[in-house]
């Protein structure tokens, strides 16, 4: 016999409490785990598009909250314009390559499509696109769309198709090579086109800056807002108030795990204080032939960690699972369009696995400290008298 | 002096509930020899039980000293005492004195497990005691698959397990069959054949018969037998 094996046999002899014990606190570190990892996944895809979005800056219509500017990344609708001008006057300022950005949306088979409008020469320069299939736009002017790759795969689409924005027929010219990123999963249309379609006047939604002198950038922004009434933001600065915001996001969420860890510490007590007071013969029976105080604690300690232990094991696990399967149906919500496919569940971190385990084993000796406690200080008459 | 593995001096234990005193043991001196076999007798409720529990190291006295083998272990730490009970003494209870998950093997290990004896030996030894009490195809039954008579036999041999100079008994006949009876009495009388210390505290008069001292305690002091 040793210590080990008793805290086992002790622990499995009472089946259907250990499982129901064992189940709450694998519920509260799987959930902990999913949170933990879909959050750290979304904050690594943001990071990816904003390099992706290929701007040092950005220049967004005066007064914007950083909803706002989240939707840059989300290219979701925005509710306000930069008129045309500005993009002229911005571009004017040497040193830079500013491209114009009108975020629209349209609906294609009962999905939502984003649909961009852009000056194709410029646009092709700024991002060096290359095309998968057909061709590129012809004019600045053309009444045609080029698709993204991951458009292309969702719908079928493949040139010579063609593609009803906002009830108007469009040929398909081309098929960009896939990015990797939010450029898949959009529709892009010359800026004079969707500008009428979409009746915003001469307006644009927002404007991406490349400087040639990444040191300058401050400089850049003064000279930017001094030639235009507009809020500039660099891409850091984005991806501060957007990683802000998911962070919040999820920070929340885990801090709702928490609870559920929370309330399975008390099922872990409530579970080894029943057990103190079953046992308590079983106590004075140990310490008559010879368990000393320090022994006794340390069985009901070990009782307590183990479920801890297993169930950190069993969080981990069950987990990551759930995070892997349930991570494309939370892309598809309207906060996470951007991202594609199952990358939020890329992020399997192993500070993230020891981590729960170690929290989870910690908790569960920190639940077990008093009624560990309560054994311990029992004298073996009191015990041995207990029937 | 060397032959008494057993003294007390003065011995005194009150129990305090709420306001209420009572007093268990007022003042006891006992003496009892090396290998002798000895009987605690006496009423319900008038400090055998306490007497025990004070010898073997379970309790604490209000006033007084117990020695065993000489060394004065009223003053020992926990620790101590937890060892002392673990190598010098044996204890056999009336009640549930298996513990109820473990096989009759496994209660015999555990007991070797608090005295540090390797696990190999453990093994070993566990099977060899038990076999000596017939219960070697009991192995690895539970306590609530045994007869009394066999728990208290597998008790025995859990006392017995470290080889104590004392074996310590509370009623352990108290809950058994006349058959059962017989079967724990010729263990322990095989016991105290072989030099063994034995203190059965006692009802049952046909125990005490057999035994070569009887002390009779009544009212927390000991009247007859000191």
């Amino acid at each position: 016999m040793n210590i080990p094996k008793l805290v086992v046999k002790n622990l499995t002899r009472r089946k259907g409490r250990f499982v129901f014990t064992l189940l709450g606190i694998t519920i509260g570190i799987a959930s902990f785990v999913t949170l933990l990892s879909l959050g750290g996944g979304l904050k690594k895809e943001i990071r990816k598009q904003a390099a992706e979005l290929g701007a040092n800056l950005v220049v967004t219509p005066k007064g914007w909250c950083a909803y706002e500017q989240v939707s840059v990344l989300t290219g979701e609708q925005l509710p306000e314009g930069i008129p045309f001008s500005v993009v002229g006057k911005i571009a004017a300022i040497k040193g830079l390559t500013a491209v114009p950005y009108l975020t629209e949306r349209t609906a294609y088979k009962n999905n939502p499509v984003s649909v961009i409008g852009i000056l194709p020469e410029e646009m092709k320069r700024f991002k060096n696109w290359e095309m998968e299939q057909g061709k590129y736009f012809a004019t600045q002017d053309e009444k045609a769309l080029v698709i993204g790759s991951g458009i292309a795969g969702q719908f079928e689409l493949k040139p010579g198709d063609e593609l009803t924005v906002k009830g108007e027929r469009f040929p398909i010219r081309g098929i960009l090579k896939e990015t990797g990123g939010k450029d898949d999963i959009a529709v892009y249309m010359p800026l004079s086109v969707t500008q009428k379609l979409y009746e915003v006047g001469s307006n644009v939604s927002f404007i991406a800056i490349k400087v040639d002198d990444i040191a300058r950038i401050d400089a850049y922004i003064l000279k930017i807002q001094e030639a235009a009434n507009v809020a500039v933001v660099s891409d850091k600065q984005l991806l501060k108030s957007v990683l802000a915001i998911v962070g919040t996001v999820s920070m929340t969420l885990q801090l709702i795990a928490a609870v559920a860890i929370l309330a399975a510490a008390f099922g872990i007590i409530n579970t080894m204080m029943t057990a103190v007071s079953e046992r308590k013969r079983e106590i004075g029976i140990l310490q008559a032939i010879g368990a000393p105080r320090g022994t006794i604690f340390s069985l009901f300690l070990l009782e307590s960690g183990f479920y801890g232990l297993l169930g950190g094991i069993f969080g981990v696990v069950g987990g990551l699972l759930f995070s892997l399967f349930a991570s494309p149906y939370i892309s598809q919500n309207e906060f996470t369009t951007l991202i594609k496919g199952g990358d939020a569940a890329g992020a399997l971190d192993l500070r993230i696995i020891f981590g729960s385990m170690l929290f989870s084993v910690a908790v569960s000796l920190v639940s077990g400290l008093y009624p560990a406690w309560k054994a311990a200080r029992m004298t073996p008459v009191e015990a041995i008298s207990y029937e | 002096m060397n032959d008494t593995i057993i003294r007390t001096e003065n011995l005194h234990k009150t129990y305090t509930t709420g306001k209420v005193k009572t007093h268990a043991l007022r003042g006891v001196d006992l003496e009892i020899p090396r290998g002798s076999f000895s009987c605690i007798v006496g009423p319900s409720g008038h400090g055998k039980s306490t007497l025990m529990h004070l010898v073997g190291g379970l309790d604490r006295p209000t006033a007084g000293r117990v020695f065993i083998g000489g060394e004065e272990i009223t003053g020992l730490s926990g620790r101590r005492l937890a060892a002392l009970r673990a190598r010098r003494i044996g204890f056999v209870f009336q009640f549930f004195n298996l513990l109820p998950g473990l096989s009759a093997e496994e209660n015999v290990a555990t007991a070797m497990m608090f005295a540090g004896v390797p696990e190999k030996v453990q093994r070993d030894r566990s099977r060899e005691l038990l076999a000596l009490v017939g219960l070697s195809d009991k192995l690895r039954a539970k306590p609530s698959e045994l007869s009394g008579g066999q728990q208290q036999r597998v008790a025995i041999v859990r006392a017995l397990a470290n080889d104590p100079d004392i074996l310590l008994m509370d009623e352990p006949t108290g809950n058994l069959d006349s058959e059962s009876e017989s079967e724990v009495l010729a263990a322990v009388a095989k016991l105290h054949g072989e030099g063994k210390t034995v203190v059965i505290v006692t009802h049952n008069g046909e125990i005490a018969r057999r035994a070569e001292r009887v002390i009779r305690v009544k009212d927390g002091i000991i009247v007859e037998g000191y």
